[in-house]
């Protein structure tokens, strides 16, 4: 019991700590991974997010192709494209993504996985590393996923700098086809919270498509802040 | 600043997966056993103890691989041909909880019976 209170001691402190030195300039909201991966499996996946203030209108798409390479680690690869200042929408930055998968679903209390990233912008040499925590952990039939995020930035048009994301998701199993969550989001001095819904549809064997839809408003600044994000997402 | 970042968060979050890993291992866990044959789950149910969590080692006597898949459990998990996988369930109230191979779902079918202790036995 000790160990437990511990361990979720511990998990307050450091989500305490990321959302304090939250900073920036970037989004935020994105998918919540979940710290498993399964052999033989490929996916592809599209991702929509738009985000409404007082000030702009941000856009942004990703299409991706991910192949797990091992029973324990899958590589994905992302393609960006964004609604610039000139309402233009292009291409903007390219992405390889790797999740590794630590421990056994249910094996321990929790589940772990690690998350590693690296972008590069289109045409610009400007980078981004994040690497961090995938962590799950079982509830009867509701489950809370946490990532605990640093992301490192660098480049010609970019100050280097150390940021810190966090994002959970608590999301109740109801049926393979519907399970509604809620999604909490904080980093880059934002922090967001709203509800989400998801959902499997199985057509044969390992082929099944994914889909994630969730609006999340920002809860610290005094203007407008709504992201709204849509994921589909085919596995085969 | 990396320095100090590293000694906030990570080194407290790798502390965290460590000794989440590391403090089960004494623990003993049950075992129970299913066997794949001709894209057939054998037994087709197999009986659990409520409330503790068990081991399910599954052996796939088939040349191709079968996925376990079972929304009710929460689990997925691949067990190539010709070889063993395990998947740990609970622990879980009473109940049926039904699991299927995803390769072959018409045949590849069970379900988990989970019982008050006392009443489970390994098969």
């Amino acid at each position: 019991m000790t160990f437990r209170r511990n361990l979720w001691l511990w998990l307050l402190v450091i989500i305490a700590g990321w959302q304090q030195h939250a900073r920036a300039d970037g989004v935020v909201v994105d998918r919540v991974y979940h710290p498993y991966v399964l052999p033989n499996e490929r996916e592809v996946e599209w991702r929509f997010l738009s985000r409404q203030t007082d000030e702009k209108n941000t856009l942004s798409q990703r299409i991706a192709f991910g192949h797990a390479i091992s029973e324990y680690i899958t590589v994905e690869a992302y393609i960006v494209g964004e609604r610039d200042q000139s309402d233009d929408f292009g291409l903007q930055s390219y992405e390889i993504e790797s999740r590794i998968m630590l421990t056994d679903q249910g094996q321990y209390d929790a589940d772990w996985g690690i998350l590693v990233e690296l972008e590069r912008q289109h045409e610009r040499d400007n980078w981004e590393f994040t690497s961090g925590l995938l962590f799950e952990k079982e509830f009867g039939r509701t489950s809370l996923t946490i990532n605990a995020l640093l992301v490192y930035e660098w480049g010609v048009d970019l100050e280097s700098e150390l940021e810190n994301e966090f994002r959970l998701q608590y999301r109740y199993r109801f049926i393979p086809e519907i399970q509604p969550a809620i999604e909490l989001y904080t980093g880059e001095d934002f922090v967001g919270m709203g509800p989400a819904f998801m959902g499997i549809h199985r057509y044969e064997k390992q082929k099944q498509l994914k889909w994630e839809l969730a609006f999340i408003a920002g809860l610290n600044g005094k203007g407008k802040d709504h992201s709204l994000r849509f994921a589909l997402e085919y596995e085969f | 600043m990396l320095r100090s970042s590293l000694r906030k968060y990570w080194y407290p979050s790798l502390w965290l997966v460590m000794s989440t890993l590391i403090s089960p291992l004494a623990k003993a866990v049950p075992e129970f056993y299913l066997e794949l044959r001709d894209h057939l789950f054998y037994p087709s149910e197999i009986t659990i103890p409520a409330n503790k969590k068990v081991k399910l080692i599954i052996h796939n006597f088939d040349t191709t691989p079968e996925e376990f898949d079972s929304f009710e459990l929460n689990r997925e998990k691949v067990i190539f041909g010709n070889s063993k996988a395990y998947i740990f369930v609970g622990p879980l109230p009473p109940g049926t909880y039904h699991f299927f191979g995803e390769y072959n779902p018409n045949t590849a079918r069970g379900a988990v019976i989970v019982v008050p202790q006392g009443d489970a036995h390994a098969d």
